[in-house]
């Protein structure tokens, strides 16, 4: 109890550490958002106008007690550009985000780890001479390649997947949710996310492999093997059980750097994600918005791993007591 | 005082001084040493991912300058801080490549020729360059107060001719834009191609007649939007979707000349008083009927309030606003003001009183402006009505039925799609059908023109410039003599051939082709070459030696490269 206790503080002062830093970063980077505003007209006095409106004549250190009061609120503040509440802009992105996320990383996950288990057992095979260099080759292609060759073979060529978006142009729903599980959002989700998958799959597969193949000669096994049990057996519930442990802190840590890193995947396949918003909320000192994306994200990362050390301290009590 | 030459006695002047500098001024000039080197010039310039033309531009100019004996550090910058280093810290650059963009608006020449130049612009406003003409503000001046048309096309082109002479830029192109439309679903004859515009401007969007089944029109923006909102100015795609859910009193005709939309008349009884009866047959969206009142609180709102900041510009020169009937109401204005047809009664949306009033009343007393009030229903008098707007993905507009002009088309649906292959894959799949703007290889979309007739390809003279922005308070930049030169040493064919790809067209004045009623044919294009640059720098005292250029005898280098 006390070790959940510990990492949940470790987590608390992380996430103070982010959002400070975050604070700062954005204030002391160069750049004035007003930049962005110039209207040929705006007088000194339209300026400071919105200057006020935004808190930005105000002292740092008051500047930031506001945001700390209002990010413990729940309130994360009022977009630069959009005029509007940061979470509603963060919300019409982020499902949209997690879905497309969480899809490509459990194939790639699935596909990795079956494939990195399967190949441990192959050693000095053809399939090993073909799928290593090829599931490297592929995760080190850069992801907008990859994303233009699905386009233009299944969407511009064979026409059997939409070129871009997350519906049909024009389409309408009675709910989000509709919209979420209707066949028309899954069609659009299909480029993207085996982009995605592609992209992601070479590191569960090489990690699977490699762990696979150290606890392929351990002393366990060997008991394993002189037991007289099934190779398949031997493998899956012995070897592959005991490897999963690396490739689950990987997945939980993938999740979360690749919320925020799908700029790429999204604008390949114009998907109304969170990557593109916070690019365009950097670029354009939009400091609330670009805050507010970056601390969702951070968040759900720092949830993840408070998720996977506590699950590593149940799995492992080493970890715990260590 | 303006002073004009002609051809004959410009050739007289020009001979005259070249034999005196080569008689009597060269042996004084050889008597004395060189001024110091010419410091380091950086040129600013758009990240290649940003704007690859204005780049590649970037990159050639810089070039072409190293010629002429000078340090020259090209140095890409995101838009945002070159923004606010030229802005914001106007003494602190050099030279930098500047776009003023395309809008129907700017189709009057009066915001590029008095809010580019005129000296009281300088301090804060869009004369970044810091440009001080007395000469030239005079004219500035005199062409927002002549209302004569005839009158006034004689002083735009004045203008023209100085800021010619005296080189505060250097233009380069204007762009031309590429567009398309599938006309196996529109009727070719019903798209408008608008001057400096295009096909995507609101006269195409009303008019667009659908051939067969396919009713909504689908275009794309690369950018996604941030608001759609009566009362603010937000991004290109917004203003295409405001200016379709708000009416205007005047709107900007495809000719480029305002005309009467909301407004059944204008009329200037005198030069400071406009008399505007509005049309009797308009609704907004709600239901409700468009009344005068309706009208007024749209220009009161930002002229007597600061509640609305974006839109103040745009009435500063309303002195009062009076109701003379139903229908009707007078304008009174503090100052004359030429173009106050394009720039205040084509630019106020008319937004519904009872929808705005208590928002206004809400914000009173309080930091926070209109522009941070959402009506979720948007509604407008427009010929469309918002149906849902998801910003960063596709935004759905309807044919407002009881518009007095209803649009032909049963809806728009503007996409978000910033992959510009993907663009092209989209038109030619039909899932865009009409193609709003591109930024992708031009060569791409002739190829896709030429293997599907259905998509035909339209190209205009853009109405915004590409330009290199001279610093004039810094020198060397001060001196008009080595701005020339260094305008003299860019050979516009190899950027338009290089840079655009042969999409642009070269320019010689602030004032764009495409709007040949103000632009000045008179002014041509100047004559280019390194070896004609040298030989104006040489004239002026400038002179190379050990590869770098120095200032005229007796000037000293007083400045720092920009850090």
């Amino acid at each position: 109890m006390s070790f959940a206790l510990r990492r949940l503080a470790h987590s608390l002062f992380v996430l103070w550490a982010v959002v400070t830093i975050l604070f700062l970063m954005f204030r002391l980077m160069p750049g004035n958002p007003l930049a962005a505003y110039i209207n040929e007209q705006l007088s000194e006095d339209d300026q400071r106008l919105i200057m006020a409106q935004f808190g930005l004549n105000r002292p740092l250190y008051e500047q930031y007690v506001i945001y700390l009061w209002n990010l413990v609120q729940g309130n994360l503040g009022m977009s630069f550009f959009r005029r509007e509440p940061v979470w509603d802009v963060l919300k019409s992105a982020l499902p949209n985000t997690l879905i497309l996320t969480i899809t490509g990383l459990v194939i790639a996950y699935i596909f990795g780890i079956l494939t990195g288990a399967w190949l441990a057992t192959k050693r000095g095979t053809l399939a090993e001479a073909v799928i290593v260099p090829a599931a490297l080759a592929t995760r080190a292609a850069p992801e907008f390649w990859i994303g233009m060759i699905l386009l233009t073979i299944f969407a511009f060529t064979f026409g059997w997947f939409p070129s871009g978006g997350a519906n049909s142009a024009g389409a309408a729903y009675t709910s989000e949710w509709d919209r979420i599980l209707s066949r028309d959002y899954a069609l659009h989700l299909v480029l993207p996310a085996l982009t995605l998958a592609l992209y992601l799959q070479g590191l569960p597969l090489l990690l699977m492999r490699s762990t696979m193949l150290e606890i392929l000669h351990d002393e366990f096994i060997t008991m394993a093997k002189i037991k007289g049990l099934s190779p398949w057996r031997i493998t899956i519930h012995h070897a592959a059980r005991n490897a999963l442990l690396p490739v689950a802190t990987a997945f939980a840590l993938g999740l979360g750097a690749t919320l925020g890193g799908n700029v790429v995947v999204e604008t390949v396949f114009s998907w109304p994600g969170l990557g593109r918003l916070l690019v365009a909320a950097v670029s354009q000192s939009d400091y609330p918005l670009a805050q507010g994306a970056f601390f969702l994200i951070s968040l759900v990362l720092i949830i993840l791993n408070l998720i996977v050390d506590l699950v590593y301290g149940w799995l492992d009590p080493r970890v715990s007591h260590g | 005082m303006s002073r004009s030459f002609s051809r004959r006695q410009a050739l007289i002047i020009t001979g005259a001084t070249t034999l005196l500098s080569t008689t009597a001024l060269t042996p004084l000039a050889f008597a004395q040493a060189a001024g110091d080197p010419v410091r380091k010039i950086v040129l600013i310039t758009d990240t290649q991912g940003a704007a690859p033309q204005a780049y590649q531009a970037g990159q050639l100019i810089a070039q072409a300058w190293k010629q002429l004996g000078l340090d020259v550090e090209a140095r890409p910058m995101a838009r945002q801080a070159q923004t606010d280093l030229v802005w914001f810290n106007r003494d602190k650059w050099d030279t930098t490549m500047w776009r003023m963009v395309g809008r129907p608006e700017r189709s009057d020449p009066d915001e590029m020729t008095f809010n580019l130049f005129h000296s009281s612009t300088a301090p804060r406003g869009f004369n970044f360059v810091g440009y001080n003409s007395p000469e030239y503000d005079k004219v500035a001046e005199q062409q927002r107060q002549t209302v004569d048309p005839a009158a006034r096309q004689n002083l735009i082109k004045q203008a023209q001719q100085i800021v010619s002479r005296d080189a505060p830029y250097a233009f380069l192109v204007h762009p031309n834009t590429l567009q398309a439309f599938n006309q196996n679903v529109f009727d070719p004859a019903s798209i408008v191609v608008q001057k400096g515009v295009g096909i995507r401007n609101f006269w195409t969007f009303i008019g667009a007649t659908p051939k067969g089944t396919q009713k909504a029109m689908i275009i794309n923006s690369g950018t996604a939007l941030q608001a759609i909102h009566p009362l603010y100015i937000a991004g290109a795609p917004d203003s295409w979707m405001n200016e379709l859910i708000w009416d205007r009193l005047v709107r900007i005709g495809p000719d480029g000349l305002p005309r009467p939309w909301a407004a059944e008349s204008f009329k200037f009884v005198d030069d400071k008083t406009v008399d505007v009866v509005i049309r009797g047959d308009m609704t907004f969206h709600d239901g409700k009927p468009v009344t005068i009142d309706d009208v007024i609180f749209s220009f009161e709102a930002p002229l007597t309030t600061d509640k609305s900041p974006m839109f103040k510009p745009f009435v500063t020169d309303i002195d009062r606003i009076e109701k003379t009937g139903e229908r009707a109401m007078r304008i009174h204005l503090k100052r004359i003001n030429a173009a106050f047809a394009t720039t205040a009664l084509g630019r106020v949306f008319i937004v519904p009183k009872h929808v705005w009033e208590p928002h206004l009343k809400s914000v009173e007393g309080k930091p926070d402006t209109l522009e941070s009030i959402r009506d979720p229903m948007n509604v407008g008098s427009g010929p469309f009505r918002q149906v849902r707007a998801r910003l960063n993905e596709e935004v759905v507009i309807e044919r407002h039925a009881g518009h007095w002009a209803a649009p032909k088309v049963d809806r728009v649906v503007l996409r978000v799609i910033p992959n510009a292959e993907a663009v092209v894959g989209m038109v030619r799949s039909g899932e865009i059908n009409l193609l709003s703007e591109y930024g992708g290889d031009p060569d791409v979309l002739e190829k896709l023109s030429k293997d599907n007739p259905a998509i035909k390809l339209t190209q205009v003279t853009d109405v915004g410039i590409e330009f290199m922005a001279f610093n004039n308070r810094r020198p060397p930049f001060d001196d008009p003599v080595f701005r020339s030169a260094l305008s003299a040493a860019i050979d516009r064919n190899v950027l338009i051939q290089a840079a655009w790809n042969g999409y642009a067209v070269e320019s010689v004045t602030h004032v764009s082709p495409a709007i040949a009623f103000w632009h000045s044919t008179d002014v041509k294009a100047p004559a280019t070459g390194i070896a004609l640059a040298k030989s104006i720098l040489e004239k002026a005292g400038y002179k190379v030696e050990g590869g770098r250029l120095r200032y005229p005898p007796g000037k000293k280098e007083t400045l720092q490269p920009p850090g």
